[in-house]
């Protein structure tokens, strides 16, 4: 029986691999000549990937469950002693494993895309089946003969290591790997339907229409995993941080850049008709990025925390990142005269100018992340030079570009279409300006002397002034009924502003959180006591807890405010059987004022080194990323409108459209 | 009158606004520097050596600890900035600093952003700018008819639509 399992995952793979290569072939011929396939083999190709992937899927978590050793995935990463939870969070834990949840992902998409295509005449619909079938193929075929997580051991042990300590510690890493997944494999169906529309030659901005809902799928899932996954960095590392300019960090960061400019150019082309190549190049540009950031990071080329397991998977991801972006640009060069736009705004002062000033930015940004990325890799290529590459860099970069962003989201969303007179822009800005100021003030009387910290302040309130007086004045009635059909009805727009107060927040946590942070490293003896940000902390004990599948040893400490205990903390070193590496566990507590974070350096029975890091505001961060991320789901839940079967009712003037904000 | 009154309002707030801002940029050019904490700066610009992408300043690593205890008695004993990262440097390599300086093989790190922004505002003013009307653009009375008669017929057409972005 140890053999059922590994032969079921592999039929899947095999029956996925085979339903990709299907889709793909009648994809394309469906575009050329509809009469020539039925809707029917279409959906055979699409179920077969779905129903191959889940199978696999399946096999491997029953293959781990049932602690089956003779499968070679199951040896290296699971162990008896892991408990359920981190046993199904194993079939991501490792690089089989997660491509094996990729295949899943795409087939999900894949199968969604195929509910919309009613029938082969759909030749924008069809072309992007054969295009998700053609990746389709290249992944199940990546994980057929590169990354087999169901190869079975002759001889099986009784017992294996165990997932990676990291990865099987907290909570979180059961759904930061598949939110960033949704997000990462997602972006995979603007692309299709892009290069759809450029291989049929489908004119126009139908492409985007039916991309739209998809692309704001993968984007917020995409967001929402970055979060979580900067959150998970914070609490479970503990080294402080949420966000290290990791090379496997920025390749997820600068996909998440490119698909937040092509949404935003979307709307331009959308509306106003413009920056058609533009879109074309943005939407490869998000997934090329999302297939070299999966090369840099599992074959080894950089050092990155993320760099959890490598193997020869890496040569066929450089190949497919080359041929996808080779093939991309000769087809966006050779049908752009079918799709260039002539339209160009008409003053550099409206909505249009702004959409492209926010693209400049973030294509800017994603490019100099991408740059410091790719900088060390490339020199070390060409002349065996070694450099790093690494904060001081990036942030000086970020900088000024968040300063930018910021800007351009407190104008942007209230500077009509077209020609924007200063008049307008003044008069809706006007209060938020004065509120801004004196919000800049009131930083100051706290008693504050940081540059940035005030200027963050300052444009976070203009912001989040701005979009409450367009809440305000825009709303049918100021009630909260009033205010509820405002942001209902127009859920784009609500949604991304919601979003920009989002990242408004996050930019303020930014700036206080470093800018006014405290930390001390101390070394305490048994019953020693130390002063930190405002309490005492006091070394009580340590002890130890055996755990199934690992010793937990935990460091009591003592906080008081004056004389009264306020909390006791302990943070904690795991240590796992079979594994050199121990993990620390941070111990955090947050409040809505400040977090203070304990960590242990090192630990003795009787001395102990701490880490101390006091973060005022720090929890609202997860609460802006929150933001950010319910924004892009809030423009989704929109009433669904048929791409193909125009609703009538649903017009709006263009007086409207050019007029509102 | 309201045409005044909005007037009015305009004024008063751009002197409040410009009056507040003068008071924070007096205040914040007028703060003492804050105290720069020299060993923490040196720290954040050294890889930790046994890490994956985290500066001496961040990592909790043994080794760590140990650098930023030989920064501390370096910066103690008055060796200036360059003598330290070049202690540093001759030890682990160019590799140990993540802070690349703007020469030699690292020039073109920062120079490519540079360029790039550049580039990109050329390109984003030249699209943006308007261009000189040519005298084409006016449009004939024939022409004209035709647009109008075209918009007639759309505006007609039952199930136009527009799509939120």
């Amino acid at each position: 029986m140890m053999t059922a399992a590994p032969a079921a995952g592999w039929t899947g793979l095999m029956l996925g691999l085979a339903g990709s290569v299907v889709l793909a072939v009648f994809g394309f011929l469906a575009q050329f000549r509809p009469a020539a396939v039925r809707r029917q083999q279409l959906v055979v190709g699409a179920g077969f990937m779905l129903g191959g992937s889940a199978l696999a899927m399946g096999a491997l978590q029953v293959a781990l469950l049932t602690d089956n050793f003779a499968v070679a995935y199951v040896a290296e990463n699971h162990a008896r002693a892991t408990s359920t939870l981190f046993s199904i969070t194993t079939a991501w834990a490792a690089l089989e494993g997660s491509l094996v949840l990729w295949v899943l992902v795409l087939s999900g998409f894949t199968a969604v895309v195929m509910r919309g295509v009613r029938d082969t005449g759909d030749r924008l619909g069809a072309g992007a089946l054969g295009v998700l079938g053609a990746v389709g193929a290249f992944f199940f075929g990546l994980v057929v003969l590169a990354g087999n997580p169901f190869e079975i051991l002759a001889e099986a042990p009784a017992d294996g290591p165990g997932p990676n300590p990291i990865l099987a510690d907290h909570v979180l890493m059961a759904v930061h790997p598949p939110l960033l997944y949704l997000g990462y494999v997602g972006l995979t169906v603007p692309f299709a339907f892009a290069m759809s529309a450029l291989l049929g030659r489908v004119p126009g901005v139908e492409w985007l229409h039916r991309t739209r809902r998809s692309n704001l799928v993968a984007w917020s899932f995409l967001t929402a995993g970055l979060v979580v996954g900067a959150w998970w960095s914070y609490e479970v590392l503990g080294w402080g941080g949420y966000w290290a300019w990791d090379p496997v960090e920025n390749a997820a960061l600068v996909p998440w850049l490119v698909a937040t400019a092509f949404l935003h150019s979307a709307v331009v082309q959308v509306r106003r008709g413009m920056l058609q190549s533009w879109n074309f190049v943005l939407v490869l540009a998000a997934f090329a990025l999302t297939i070299l950031g999966t090369f840099l990071t599992r074959s080894a080329v950089v050092q990155s925390v993320h760099s959890f397991s490598q193997s020869d998977v890496g040569p066929p991801l450089l190949a497919f990142f080359v041929v996808v972006v080779v093939a991309g640009f000769v087809l966006i060069a050779l049908r752009a005269d079918h799709i260039a736009s002539h339209g160009r705004p008409e003053s550099p002062a409206s909505r249009e100018g702004m959409f492209l000033l926010n693209n400049l930015l973030l294509s800017l940004f994603a490019f100099i992340v991408l740059l410091g990325t790719l900088y060390p890799v490339v020199l070390e290529a060409i002349t065996d030079e070694q450099v790093s590459v690494g904060r001081p860099f990036f942030d000086r970069m970020a900088v000024p570009i968040g300063f930018g962003l910021l800007l351009a989201m407190w104008a942007g969303p209230v500077t009509p279409y077209r020609h924007a007179s200063v008049a307008v822009v003044w008069g809706r800005t006007r209060v938020p300006l004065l509120l801004a100021a004196l919000a800049a003030v009131a930083v100051l009387l706290a008693g504050v002397r940081s540059v940035g910290i005030v200027a963050v302040v300052a444009l976070a309130t203009g912001i989040a002034a701005t979009t409450v007086r367009q809440v305000l004045v825009t709303a049918p009635a100021r009630t909260p009924a009033g205010v509820w059909r405002l942001v209902r009805g127009r859920r784009g727009y609500w949604g991304g502003q919601l979003a920009h107060l989002g990242v408004a927040l996050f930019a303020v946590v930014v700036a206080v959180s470093s800018g006014l942070a405290d930390r001390s490293t101390v070394r305490l003896d048994r019953g020693e006591s130390v002063a930190f940000a405002g309490y005492t902390l006091t070394f009580d004990y340590v002890d130890e807890h055996e755990l199934p599948d690992r010793l937990v040893t935990d460091a009591h400490i003592t906080v008081r405010a004056g004389d009264e205990v306020v909390r006791t903390m302990a943070p904690r070193l795991n240590s796992f059987p079979g594994r050199p590496q121990a993990v620390g566990n941070p111990d955090v507590w947050s409040t809505p004022a400040q977090d203070v974070y304990v960590a242990l350096g090192n630990l003795e029975p009787e001395q102990i080194t701490l880490n101390l890091f006091r973060y005022p505001l720090m929890v609202w961060m997860w609460v802006a990323g929150g933001m950010v991320a319910a924004g892009g789901f809030w423009a989704l839940s929109g009433p669904r409108r048929g791409a193909r079967n125009p609703q009538p009712g649903t017009a709006r003037t263009a007086e409207q459209v050019s007029g509102d904000a | 009158m309201r045409e005044h009154s909005l007037r009015r309002g305009s004024v008063l707030i751009g002197v409040a606004v410009l009056l507040l801002s003068g008071v924070v940029a007096v205040v914040l050019v007028l703060a003492p520097a804050p105290e720069r904490d020299r060993v923490q700066d040196l720290a954040e610009g050294l890889r930790c050596p046994v890490c994956t992408s985290v500066s001496v300043a961040e990592s909790p690593s043994d080794t760590a600890v140990a650098m930023r205890q030989v920064i501390s008695d370096q910066v103690a004993a008055g060796r200036s900035d360059e003598e330290v990262v070049n202690y540093f440097r001759a030890r682990y390599g160019d590799w140990t600093v993540i802070d690349p300086p703007a020469s030699g093989s690292t020039l073109l790190l920062w120079a490519l952003p540079i360029a790039a922004a550049v580039a990109g505002s050329v390109a984003l003013l030249a699209r943006s700018l308007p261009r000189a009307v040519s005298p084409s653009a006016e449009l004939s009375d024939e022409e004209r008819d035709r647009v109008e008669a075209a918009v007639e017929r759309h505006r007609a057409m039952p199930g136009r639509r527009e799509v939120d972005p």
